[in-house]
C-alpha cells in the first residue's frame, strides 16, 4: 500500500522543522528576566493541541476478534495514518464563564477513511461566590480515584485504560457545586448535584430515554484523607452508590481506592443455545491502588480492580466460541449470521473494553533515566486474571521541544485463543504519535 | 519628650548589652525562622513566577505560575505557559497536594518529592509553605553578617528531612539552603538573591537558583513577579475550585 510511502517523508520533513525550528541556546551571565506582559489575563483564552499518529499493526489472523471483523476481508497487517485537533477555550467576563472543548479527527488505513468531528464540552458556568456555582451545558465528569478505571465514576464516560489521560466527551448536565471549608479534622465538605436527562438527541447513548437522572457526588477532606460518596438514580441506568479514597502515606506513596454497589444491575448475557437474554443481579465493584515513587524517580501505578458486573471467564470464552464457530460457518457455507450474532453481542457488552470480572494495571515510568532531561520511558501492563491473558505496552516520551510532545509506544498482547487478550484483533502494535501544543 | 528620650535610650542600651553580651540567650531560632517567613511573603497574597530549567549545554525549557497562597499551610498554582502545561494546577494543603490536569478533569493526589515540571525543583518547592510550619530550628550559630540555622523537618512527611539555612543578618532574608535527605545526602542547594522591593512593604529576594548532585550539570531557577497582598475565600483552596484558579487572575 501507498500509505507509507506517502508518511514517511511527512514524518522526516516534521522532525526536521522540529529540531531546526529549536535551536540549542547557550546560556550567558545573568540573562534571567521575567516580562510579564505576555501572561495578562484576558477575557478570551484558548489553546490545544494538533497531533499527527502513525501506527502500524499485525493482525492476529487466528483471533476471534480478527475473524469477527475482517472474516470477508482478512489480511495480515494494517497502517493506519491518524490526525486531531483539539481546540479548547474559556471566555470569563464577572460571575460568568463559558468553556469548551472541540475534536475533530481524521483516519486513514487500508479498510477505511473516517473523520469526525465533536463537541466535547460547551459549559455556561454562574459563579456568585467561591462556595457556590451553578453550570449548564455539555460536561465531561471524571468521578472516582482510580488511574485505569472508575467504577464509582456513574456518569463518566468510559476511558481507555492505555490512554487514560486523554479528554472524553462529556454528557448535557445543569449541576450545582457547593464548597465548604473549616478547621478542625474535616478540612473541605463540598456537595456536587448533577441532573442529566436522556431524551431523543439528547445524551441517548446514557441509557434508557424520556427520564431525568440525577447523580451526587458528597467530597470530604478528613484527616489528610479524600473521601467521595456518590449516588446515581434514575430511569436510564440501574440505580448505583459508591466511596472512593485517596490518601498519601509518605512523602512518596499514595494509595487510592473505590468500592461500587449496583443492587439491580440490567445487563445482556448470552445463553448456551446462542440467543441474547437479560438478567437483574447485584453487582459490587472494587479497585484498590498505589502510586509509588522511588528514589531513582520510578513512577509505579498499581492498581486491582473487580467488576462485579463483568462477564465470567465462562462467559467470555463462549462469546468468543460463538465468534470462532460463526467463522467455520461462513467457510464452510457462506453463511454470516452467527458472525452477525456476535457482532450484536459484542456490541451489547461483550465487546467493550476490560469485560471481565478481574484486572491488575501496573504503569510504571522512569524519568530521565540516565540524566537524559525529558525522556521518559514507561512500561504499561494489563493483565486480566481470571484467564490469564495480558497486555504489555513499552512506550517512550520526549517533550524536550517546548509545546512538542513525542511518543513512540509498543503495545502486545498474549493469551489463549478464547481469552480476553489472545483474542484480540492486534497482537502487536507499533505507533508514533507527535503532538504539537499551542 | 527628654524623659522619653531617656528611657528610650536605656531600652537601647539594654537590648544592645543583651544581644552582644549574651547571643545564645537572645538568639531564637524559631523566632528568626518566622520572621523569615514574613519578609518572604504576607499572609494572603498572589504572584507569578517563572521556572527555567537549564541543562549542562545551556537549552532552556521555562514555565510561567500565576499562585496564590493563605495563611501558613494553603496554595495553589496554575499553570500559564507553555501551552502544553496550560490550564494544568496544583494545590497544597498542610501535607496534602493534589494535581489537576485539564484533560484528565480529575485532581490526582501528588507527592513532595515528584516534580511537575521536571528538572530540580519538585513539588514542594513549588508550593512551598511557611518554613516555620514544617520545620523547627534546632541549632543557630552566628557569622560576621548571617545567621546559619539547622532546621529538622517536623513530620515524616516533609520533603527534605533538613535543610541548613543562612540568613543574612540585616534584612533577615535566607540566601542560602542546602537542602538534605535523613541519610545525611545533600539533595539540594537553593540560592536566593537580587533583592527586589515588590511594593507595600514587601522587600525579599526575586530570583531563586538551584542545582543537585543528584541532577549534575542541571540548574533550575524560579524568579519572581507582581508579588502583591490579596484577599482570599478558604473556599479557593479546594479540590473543585482547580478548574476555577484562572478566574481570580
Amino acid at each position: 500500500m501507498t500509505l507509507f510511502h506517502v508518511n514517511f517523508p511527512l514524518t522526516a520533513t516534521l522532525l526536521t522543522l522540529l529540531l531546526l525550528g529549536h535551536p540549542i541556546k547557550t546560556r550567558g551571565a545573568d540573562e534571567f528576566s521575567f516580562d510579564m506582559t505576555a501572561f495578562e489575563k484576558k477575557a478570551l483564552e484558548w489553546g490545544g493541541f494538533a497531533e499527527v499518529q502513525i501506527e502500524h499493526m499485525d493482525v492476529g489472523q487466528d483471533s476471534a476478534m480478527a475473524r469477527l471483523n475482517l472474516y470477508d476481508q482478512p489480511r495480515a497487517d494494517l497502517d493506519r495514518l491518524s490526525t486531531a485537533l483539539q481546540l479548547d477555550g474559556r471566555y470569563n467576563r464577572d460571575i460568568t464563564t463559558f468553556n469548551w472543548v472541540v475534536k475533530a479527527t481524521v483516519q486513514d488505513d487500508q479498510l477505511s477513511w473516517s473523520d469526525t468531528l465533536d463537541l466535547y464540552e460547551a459549559v455556561l458556568e454562574l459563579k456568585p461566590s467561591s462556595a457556590t456555582s451553578i453550570s449548564a451545558g455539555k460536561k465531561s465528569y471524571k468521578w472516582g480515584k482510580g488511574y485505569a478505571w472508575n467504577p464509582a465514576g456513574f456518569i463518566n464516560r468510559p476511558k481507555d485504560a492505555n490512554n487514560p489521560e486523554e479528554a472524553l466527551e462529556g454528557y448535557i448536565t445543569a449541576e450545582l457545586d457547593l464548597i465548604k471549608s473549616m478547621s478542625g479534622p474535616l478540612r473541605t465538605l463540598a456537595l456536587t448535584t448533577v441532573a442529566l436527562p436522556v431524551w431523543q438527541g439528547v445524551n441517548e447513548d446514557f441509557g434508557e430515554e424520556n427520564h431525568i437522572n440525577l447523580a451526587a457526588m458528597l467530597y470530604l477532606l478528613y484527616r489528610d484523607t479524600d473521601i467521595d460518596l456518590m449516588l446515581f438514580e434514575g430511569e436510564s441506568r440501574s440505580s448505583r452508590y459508591g466511596i472512593d479514597f485517596s490518601r498519601n502515606l509518605a512523602s512518596n506513596f499514595e494509595i487510592h481506592g473505590e468500592l461500587a454497589y449496583t443492587p439491580e444491575l440490567r445487563q445482556s448475557f448470552l445463553q448456551s443455545d446462542h440467543t441474547l437474554a437479560s438478567r437483574e443481579r447485584s453487582a459490587l465493584s472494587t479497585l484498590l491502588g498505589i502510586r509509588y515513587l522511588t528514589e531513582g524517580d520510578l513512577t509505579a501505578i498499581i492498581e486491582y480492580y473487580h467488576n462485579g458486573g463483568g462477564y465470567t471467564e465462562t462467559e467470555l470464552a463462549q462469546f468468543l466460541d460463538l465468534i470462532q464457530e460463526g467463522y467455520s460457518d461462513f467457510l464452510n457455507t457462506g453463511d454470516a449470521s452467527l458472525l452477525g450474532l456476535s457482532e450484536q453481542v459484542s456490541q451489547r457488552g461483550y465487546g467493550r473494553p476490560q469485560p471481565g470480572r478481574n484486572y491488575l494495571y501496573a504503569k510504571l515510568t522512569q524519568k530521565e533515566p540516565f540524566d537524559l532531561l525529558y525522556i521518559s520511558p514507561g512500561l504499561t501492563a494489563i493483565v486480566n486474571l481470571d484467564d490469564q491473558s495480558w497486555s504489555l505496552s513499552p512506550e517512550v516520551a520526549y517533550t524536550g521541544w517546548t509545546n512538542w510532545e513525542l511518543r513512540l509506544r509498543l503495545s502486545l498482547s498474549e493469551g489463549d485463543a478464547l481469552s480476553e487478550f489472545g483474542s484480540k484483533m492486534f497482537h502487536n502494535k507499533a505507533e508514533m504519535r507527535l503532538r504539537y501544543f499551542f | 519628650m527628654t524623659i522619653n528620650r531617656s528611657i528610650s535610650l536605656v531600652l537601647a542600651t539594654c537590648c544592645a548589652l543583651l544581644f552582644s553580651q549574651s547571643p545564645a540567650l537572645a538568639l531564637d531560632g524559631n523566632e528568626i525562622l518566622r520572621q523569615v517567613d514574613r519578609n518572604m511573603q504576607p499572609e494572603s497574597y498572589e504572584m507569578y513566577r517563572k521556572l527555567i530549567n537549564i541543562e549542562p549545554d545551556g537549552k532552556k525549557k521555562e514555565f510561567v505560575l500565576y499562585s496564590v497562597k493563605k495563611g501558613s499551610n494553603k496554595m495553589v498554582a496554575l499553570f500559564l505557559d507553555p501551552a502544553s502545561e496550560k490550564g494544568r494546577a496544583t494545590l497544597r494543603l498542610d501535607d496534602n497536594m493534589w494535581l489537576y490536569i485539564p484533560n484528565v478533569g480529575k485532581p490526582l493526589r501528588i507527592t513532595s518529592l515528584q516534580s511537575v515540571v521536571g528538572g530540580v525543583f519538585n513539588n514542594s518547592d513549588l508550593l512551598r509553605l511557611d518554613y516555620s510550619l514544617e520545620y523547627d530550628a534546632t541549632e543557630i550559630s552566628e557569622e560576621d553578617d548571617s545567621y546559619l540555622l539547622t532546621l529538622k523537618a517536623r513530620t515524616s512527611s516533609v520533603a527534605y528531612d533538613s535543610l541548613k539555612m543562612t540568613v543574612d543578618k540585616k534584612t533577615l532574608l535566607p540566601t542560602t539552603i542546602e537542602c538534605f535527605a535523613a541519610s545525611g545526602m545533600l539533595i539540594k542547594t537553593l540560592r536566593y538573591s537580587k533583592i527586589q522591593d515588590f511594593g507595600d512593604g514587601m522587600v525579599r529576594p526575586a530570583q531563586l537558583e538551584t542545582d543537585s548532585p543528584l541532577y549534575k550539570g542541571y540548574t533550575s531557577v524560579m524568579l519572581w513577579a507582581k508579588l502583591t497582598k490579596k484577599e482570599l475565600d478558604d473556599e479557593v483552596f479546594t479540590l473543585n475550585y482547580l478548574s476555577k484558579v484562572e478566574e481570580l487572575r
